[in-house]
């Protein structure tokens, strides 16, 4: 059936609402049936049984009154026996008598009823017969039909006939509160269902929007219980979930590795061309300088792509900023740079610890390649819209940077001055770490003169 | 100077090995973490040069072993881990100074003089004693104007004593930090250096302290 298959595309919420739909109007439609064809069975048997009685008395009459040409046989009790076509009529006679004597109710107004067997057919005597007629005035009639055996008297045939139509219209008057009846049914049904589905179908929708967390980041697993039903589907998710983690780490591992591995060699070749003055060991070295730049790149995408799923964790950046003064201190020394750090406890970022210390190191490495003397690193946590962001100011007191080239710094590979020291992949690299945690990495005028970088990361402010 | 490089690469072993020799230090060299971690301990080098990816025993954990054990030699850190943390667990474990590969040999024999400096507590890369002046970035010696030829054993002799102007250095000390492990250490052969280095310098630079060793008097400001 093309019609299902195109529900069964859709959604099993309509499935389920089709199938519903179509069982329950079958079963009502069938019920239905079956009901008003009893009712009319039933209606059409109290008519017969009402005839049969108007039969009976025009029986007894007939018997209990000695000549039966005298006799008087009765209205029954009933009016429209007298009213003329009326729809309601009696008839006794003799079918075989020479000439017929022929005794029929006022409403038949002269008229014959017709026999529910042909003349002379003897096969059903003694039955109790019924069935429907054309009557006068082409009505359809319902007809009861007895005979009465008088000896020698000979053999009577009663007829009693009502309107067949009062058997339809009573039956149509049930069909019709039946066909409500069945319509209301139908609707609540039809509510059930859509109760059903909704309430059915609600772990599903559960699981969606935990699947739908974990791919934001914001949840390493499916949480929760499951009815029996889709807990093996939970279940199998997560350990798809934990699989695909594991593939991450390792080709994470394995670029790294990778990367290390290769820097070895490069080493090798570089010191092996050593300060040549020679064509082949300029190449040499400029190549070798682009392979670690690669190199570097690379591991650094590598590392950023491991990012998804970690945004659970929360690092508390003073002792990270803490160690890298410690670190940038004796790096510099001769340099004799003097590092301030202002990090309020509590200051927290909202992401992994070494990510924090990679972006951070890169700016106060630069601030330091560049500051006269003074370097100060402060942070502060700001609220906006329900979310808290983790600012961090590095202000040095160097040259600084014309606005116009501010943009320029952080294209990747990007190096204003060939002179300082440097790949030119830092600034680029804590502004492509920064937009993974959704942050931003701008440089303003410093109040010490030079240069502030300004890192915006997520931060924790509970 | 005597100084130690802990490094698995044999080839990168080999030259920075060779490019030290050539600058005139003695160099003992080890290629696993065991080998280079107990050479450490047990002898007195003037600076170390340690890789961080060291087979048997990882070189964080050598450094971390060595200032435990008391070793205050310089250490120069090289590795390929260039990220800030790795860095900052290689200082905050009691490296002097981090280098990462791939690497200039020029820029780490110029961190070696820088450490090796600042641990005798000399400011500049030149060291001024009397009218002899040693320059430790070109390894060149000169009385007053007139520059004087020296042999490796001798520039390295001089350039100790120089370094460490002011102290007594006995015998011992300077054929421990003058040669390397494989030397014959014979205490006569540095009678015989300090001999010929007087003779080339011509000037009354290198004291004899009897039965302690030599002396050279540090530069008057």
């Amino acid at each position: 059936m093309p019609a299902a298959r195109v529900l069964a595309g859709r959604s099993i919420a309509i499935r389920l609402a089709a199938s519903a739909l179509f069982w329950s109007l079958l079963i009502l439609l069938t019920a239905g049936l079956i009901l008003s064809a009893l009712y009319r069975d039933t209606t059409e048997r109290a008519f017969d049984t009402r005839l049969l009685v108007y039969a009976t008395d025009l029986a007894s009459d007939l018997v209990t009154q000695g000549n039966p040409d005298q006799r008087e046989l009765g209205t029954l009790g009933d009016p429209r026996f007298d009213l003329p076509l009326s729809g309601w009529y009696w008839q006794v006679g003799q079918p075989d008598a020479r000439p017929r004597d022929l005794r029929s109710s006022r409403s038949l107004f002269g008229a014959e009823l017709p026999g529910l067997v042909p003349p002379g057919d003897d096969s059903h005597f003694g039955e109790i017969r019924k069935g429907y007629r054309q009557g006068p005035e082409d009505r359809m009639l319902r007809l009861v039909e007895r005979d009465i055996d008088l000896g020698e008297d000979g053999r009577y045939v009663v007829r009693v006939a009502g309107p067949a139509d009062e058997i339809g219209a009573e039956v149509r008057r049930f069909i019709f509160s039946l066909t409500v009846t069945f319509g209301l049914l139908g609707i609540a049904l039809g509510l059930t269902t859509l109760l059903q589905i909704r309430f059915g179908l609600g772990p599903l929708t559960k699981l969606r929007s935990a699947l739908s967390a974990v791919r934001r980041g914001e949840a390493e697993r499916i949480p929760g219980d499951y009815p029996r039903d889709i807990a093996p589907l939970a279940q199998e998710l997560n350990l798809l979930l934990d699989t695909n983690r594991e593939i991450l780490d390792r080709a994470r591992t394995q670029v790294g590795n990778l990367a290390h591995a290769l820097k070895t060699p490069l080493s090798v070749i570089v010191n092996e061309v050593g300060t040549a003055p020679d064509e082949v060991a300029a190449r040499v070295r400029e190549q070798a300088r682009i392979m670690r730049d690669q190199v570097n790149y690379h591991l650094d995408r590598a590392r950023a792509a491991a990012l998804a799923g970690t945004l659970g964790t929360i690092t508390e950046a003073e002792p990270v900023v803490a160690g890298l003064v410690r670190t940038f201190e004796r790096i510099y020394r001769d340099k004799g740079a003097a590092i301030a750090a202002a990090i309020p406890a509590g200051t927290r970022f909202r992401g992994e610890r070494q990510d924090l210390e990679e972006m951070i190191g890169n700016l106060i490495d630069n601030a330091c390649k560049w500051a006269a003397g003074r370097i100060e690193i402060s942070a502060d946590t700001v609220r906006e819209n329900e979310r808290a962001w983790l600012r961090i100011l590095i202000d040095d007191d160097g040259p600084g940077l014309p606005e116009e080239a501010r943009a320029e710094v952080l294209k990747r590979g990007q190096r204003l001055d060939e002179t300082k020291p440097g790949s030119g992949l830092g600034l680029s690299i804590v502004r492509d770490l920064a937009a993974l945690y959704r942050g931003t990495l701008t440089f303003e005028r410093s109040p010490l003169g030079g240069l502030r970088a300004v890192l915006e990361l997520p931060g924790d402010a509970g | 100077m005597r100084l130690l490089v802990v490094e698995d690469d044999k080839n990168l072993n080999r030259q920075i090995v060779t490019a030290l020799e050539h600058a005139g230090y003695a160099v003992d060299k080890a290629f696993d973490g065991e080998d280079g971690g107990f050479l450490g301990e047990t002898e007195p080098y003037d600076a170390i040069i340690l890789d961080l990816g060291l087979p048997k025993v990882d070189g964080v954990a050598v450094l971390n072993a060595w200032r435990r054990a008391g070793v205050k030699a310089p250490v120069i850190i090289l590795t390929a881990r260039d990220r800030w943390s790795d860095k900052v667990q290689g200082f905050d474990s009691g490296a002097d100074d981090y280098v990462t590969k791939p690497f200039h040999m020029e820029e780490l024999l110029a961190r070696i003089r820088a450490v090796l400096r600042r641990s005798t507590g000399h400011a500049s890369s030149e060291i001024v004693c009397g009218a002899v002046r040693l320059d430790t970035r070109s390894g060149r010696v000169a009385v007053g104007d007139n520059p004087v030829k020296l042999t490796s054993h001798e520039y390295r002799l001089l350039s100790y004593l120089m370094h460490h102007a002011g102290r007594i250095v006995s015998r011992a000390e300077l054929t421990e930090h003058l040669y390397d492990q494989d030397f014959d250490r014979d205490s006569n052969t540095i009678e015989v250096f300090v001999g010929r280095l007087r003779k080339k310098l011509g000037v009354d630079l290198i004291q004899t302290v009897r039965g302690l060793g030599y002396l050279i008097e540090p530069a008057r400001e």
